[in-house]
């Protein structure tokens, strides 16, 4: 037996000290309190009958005493703390990592199975013994510890109370790792993984997780797996006609049984559309809504089972995204007259072109986006924008022109560039087109072996793009990469991209752009509650749990931006909740739980203090029934 | 014993906290009109002004005959029956003189014990018999006792006199130890006239409440005795350990009370009641319990019906 509260002397010390302050008590105790009678003489005649009880009487009193002693000898050894050798040598150093992802949403628990792992880790904390010690962990995209090491009921109690679920894939290596580090040195180490076991392989970048003499147990939760999931949701709007857009939803039965379902597309909270089908078991069955119009900003999409019914994982069966913005871009067009030009300019009905001859530029009243300069290249003014230069030469041309190339091609191009986009270049033919010494830091979108044709780059605070040669020089006017490449142009400058996402997946890093001014930025979470992000690099950035509609809010006090987005669970490894019946981390397989038994604690205090009530209680029993007095 | 006595006389609540402001206030005074117009009507043939004495003498009411011996007066001389019988016999007359009723309220201090209810019940019990007393003409004389007779009110008669009695009463207080026997040797001696003794107490004597009566008795004295009884007393509030001491004496006692000692305190109560109840039936003494549950004009008939006070 060993002491591990206050040592034996300090024991000894406090017990001497009230043990004297009881006997003093008790003392006192035995002088009676004076009472007046009316006639002492009755008093008399009962009281020669009870003097033959006095001995009685008294050893009852000293019983009393004993008990009082027998009372501070407890509260001091519970004080003391006393374990077993046994107990104090073996206590367990566990951590519990419990499944927060997406598929621990499902509602085959009680009521859903996080609620099941939350009375899981009850269960275990309760049945620890006195020497054990445990961690909670909620495992999710990230890992986050709920408690400390802590042997400490309460706290662990309200660790598990603070699991949340979210709508994100769990990172199970990051996970064991994590429990890893933390057990590390540690007696008795034990990984307690609580979930569906739909966590994947444990390898990460670093290779398989190796769990050495670490203890790994798993409980499994939830029983069912029927599920049917929206696994993709994109929208985008037609880069020649902003007004209509397309989507594209998958649908996915994860389960072992056919699914009727009927799918919902929502705009801006008005149906859009609603079809009903049959998804196959474990079949994924893309749709198209192409050519749509309506919204202008939300989409939502919603999948139910054709039977009214609800399936297991309600989670996945919602999606959401938002359009690109749209806003007239404004065009100040400086030609000398160039049909091709102006009529691509034309397919966008969102843009507000104004046409000047060079003679006419600058033109001093009005602020434009994009500045086009057809064959020419004065000094630019300030209200100019961006810069678009087509066959550019001269002193104020961006690019220096050193000499002609004759009867070229696109032969090397950026593929990724959003200039590029939904182009085709490889064969078109030039005739003519400048030679242009691009600067340092300009990047060539598109050229030949001869020569860059398609530069972009920055010239104090606009950007320009410079096409080397003139229109009429190729047949590049003649193909639909002419209007696209303008149009992108024209798109890439206002910020209008047409690659916008419209989604964020959940559980990722987002990196949202902001004002590059703003220090933090006030995100509106799908759930309408608040939160500061930071801000870096011009990038709010945040690992998104929910799925939903989100506001961020940044920028300098009084100008602030905000930005819309959407963000999705998207993730098929969710969507599949067939509970997994065992666990194996590399080809260590997971051991059931065992040694937690409700109800039995190691702690003898806690055992002392109950027997110190119980006397406590026998004691104001034995005194108010007049037994001890 | 002595400091306590002294802090309980010190801490002895004022009149008004001893609930004896308004102990003869209107509606006392309109019971005992009541209960005087009461005692003519229904005990009217018990209750007149006129007392027959033992005592022959020069009344109206033709009492019985004896010889005729040298010196009588003539004018009493039966000379019917001496025409008849040829015997000298003379008539006697009762002599007609008013009854001296003696109100001896006991003023020791476990009169006064706890609520100082019983000597509050005792003076108006008092009063309401001297009420009674005075307006039948008879001679009231009013004596408060301990250990020796504490106060006196002089004989007085007619009920104009109720408020000196009010006056008198108002002024006694529980203090004092009790002796009945002594008091009442003294009150027999500073009382010839025997008469009706109407005894108020609660007869908590510690050594013995045969004696005071029994010295009322053996000085051919009346006595009645009210015994003012507390029910409370039988049910004292006592738990746990205690040192119990009398309130009169201080005579004290350790006691450890339980439910069953205090069983047994009630039996012992009880036992003692009996034992007084007993006694007075069998020396013939007039014994009515007042207990304080019952309200004094109640217990006031109670006195009248068991006749002994005029009879």
């Amino acid at each position: 037996m060993h002491l591990t509260g206050l040592p034996l002397a300090t024991l000894i010390q406090i017990g001497a000290v009230l043990g004297a302050l009881v006997v003093v008590s008790y003392i006192l105790k035995l002088k009676r309190r004076p009472i007046a009678v009316p006639f002492s003489k009755l008093w008399e005649r009962i009281l020669r009958e009870k003097e033959a009880t006095s001995l009685f009487s008294q050893l009852k009193r000293l019983f009393s005493l004993l008990m009082q002693l027998a009372l501070l000898g407890l509260l001091l050894f519970a004080l003391g703390d006393p374990r077993t050798a046994a107990a104090v040598l073996e206590g367990r150093n566990l951590v519990i990592l419990v499944d927060s992802s997406a598929s621990m949403r499902a509602t085959d628990g009680t009521p859903t199975r996080l609620d099941q792992a939350r009375e899981e880790v009850r269960k275990i904390i309760r049945g620890m013994g006195g020497s054990d010690r445990a961690l909670v962990a909620q495992m999710d995209a990230s890992i986050t510890p709920m408690s400390t090491m802590t042997s400490d009921l309460p706290t662990l109690e309200g660790a598990a109370a603070s699991l949340h679920g979210t709508d994100t894939r769990a990172d199970f290596p990051r996970a064991l790792r994590f429990a890893l580090d933390t057990l590390r040195g540690h007696t008795r180490p034990e990984i307690v993984v609580i979930s569906d076991g739909r966590l994947g392989d444990a390898r990460d970048a670093y290779g398989t997780v190796s769990l050495g003499e670490t203890k790994l147990t798993y409980v499994k939760t939830g029983a069912r797996a029927r599920n049917a999931a929206i696994s993709q949701f994109s929208v985008r709007r037609y880069p020649l006609d902003k007004s209509r857009y397309e989507v594209m939803i998958e649908v996915a039965n994860t389960s072992e049984e056919p699914l009727d379902v009927e799918l919902s597309l929502f705009g801006d909270n008005n149906l859009v559309d609603l079809t009903k089908f049959r998804v196959g078991p474990k079949e994924k069955l893309p749709r198209f809504y192409p050519n749509l119009s309506g919204a202008s900003r939300a989409l939502e999409a919603r999948l139910s089972l054709a039977n009214g019914e609800r399936d297991d994982l309600p989670v996945d069966d919602h999606a959401y995204a938002l359009l690109p913005e749209r806003r007239r871009a404004k065009v100040l067009c400086v030609t000398k007259g160039n049909t091709y030009l102006e009529a691509a300019l034309l397919l966008d009905e969102y843009l507000d072109v104004h046409t000047v001859s060079p003679g006419e530029y600058p033109v001093l009243q009005g602020e434009f986006d994009v500045t086009i300069f057809d064959n020419v290249a004065p000094p630019v003014a300030k209200n100019s924008g961006h810069a678009f230069y087509i066959n550019p030469s001269g002193k104020d041309s961006p690019v220096e022109v050193k000499g002609t190339l004759e009867d070229v091609g696109f032969d090397t191009w950026e593929k990724k560039s959003p200039l590029l986009r939904w182009t085709a270049i490889a064969d078109i033919n030039i005739a003519k087109a400048n030679k242009l010494a691009i600067g340092k830091e300009d990047k060539v979108v598109g050229g030949s072996f001869k020569g860059p044709l398609l530069v972009m780059g920055r010239r104090g605070a606009s950007r320009f793009v410079a096409l080397a040669f003139d229109l009429r020089d190729s047949d590049l006017p003649l193909r639909i990469t002419w209007p696209l490449l303008l149009l992108n142009t024209i798109n890439d400058f206002v910020e209008e991209d047409t690659s916008y996402i419209s989604s964020f997946r959940t559980g990722d890093v987002w990196r949202i752009p902001v004002p590059a001014e703003s220090h933090d930025g006030l995100l509106t979470m799908p759930d309408k509650t608040t939160r500061t992000i930071p801000v870096l690099d011009g990038h709010a950035v945040f690992v998104g749990q929910h799925a939903g509609f989100y506001n961020l809010k940044a920028g300098v006090v009084g100008s602030e931006v905000e930005t819309e987005f959407a963000a999705n669970l998207s993730d098929l490894e969710e969507s599949t909740i067939g509970p997994v019946a065992e666990l194996t981390v590399g080809d260590v397989p997971a051991g059931p739980l065992e040694g937690f038994k409700v109800g039995v604690r190691r702690e003898i205090w806690i055992y002392l203090l109950a027997a110190a009530l119980i006397m406590t209680t026998l004691e104001w029993v034995t005194y108010h029934r007049r037994i001890t007095v | 014993m002595g400091i306590r006595n002294l802090i309980r006389r010190v801490s002895l609540p004022p009149p008004s906290i001893r609930g004896e402001d308004d102990l003869f206030d209107d509606e006392f005074q309109r019971k005992l009109e009541y209960l005087a117009i009461v005692s003519r009507r229904v005990f009217g043939g018990r209750m007149r002004a006129e007392r027959r004495t033992k005592k022959s003498g020069s009344g109206i009411e033709f009492a019985d005959h004896r010889d005729y011996v040298a010196g009588d007066d003539f004018r009493y001389l039966d000379w019917n029956v001496y025409q008849r019988f040829e015997r000298l016999l003379l008539r006697l007359y009762e002599e007609e003189e008013d009854l001296s009723i003696y109100i001896i309220v006991d003023t020791s201090s476990s009169m006064g014990f706890g609520r100082n209810k019983k000597i509050v019940y005792a003076k108006r019990l008092g009063a309401a018999l001297a009420y009674i007393g005075l307006a039948n003409l008879d001679r009231v004389t009013i004596v408060t006792t301990t250990d020796h007779v504490m106060d006196r009110m002089p004989p007085t008669r007619g009920k104009q006199r109720i408020f000196k009695v009010f006056q008198f009463l108002r002024a006694a207080h529980a203090d004092g130890t009790t002796d009945l026997g002594s008091a009442l040797k003294t009150f027999v001696s500073q009382h010839k006239r025997r008469g009706l003794a109407i005894l108020l107490s609660d007869l908590y004597d510690p050594a013995g409440f045969e004696q005071g009566i029994n010295v009322l008795r053996y000085n051919k004295f009346e006595p009645f005795v009210l015994h003012i009884i507390d029910r409370y007393d039988a049910k004292p509030a006592l738990r746990g350990d205690v040192r119990v001491y009398d309130c009169e004496t201080g005579d004290e006692r350790e006691v450890t009370v339980t439910a069953r000692v205090l069983d047994k305190y009630r039996e012992a109560y009880e036992s003692y009641l009996e034992e007084v109840k007993l006694f007075c039936t069998a020396k013939q003494v007039a014994y009515v319990p007042a207990d304080l549950s019952v309200p004094f004009d109640e217990m006031v008939l109670r006195v009248l019906r068991r006749g002994g006070m005029v009879d």
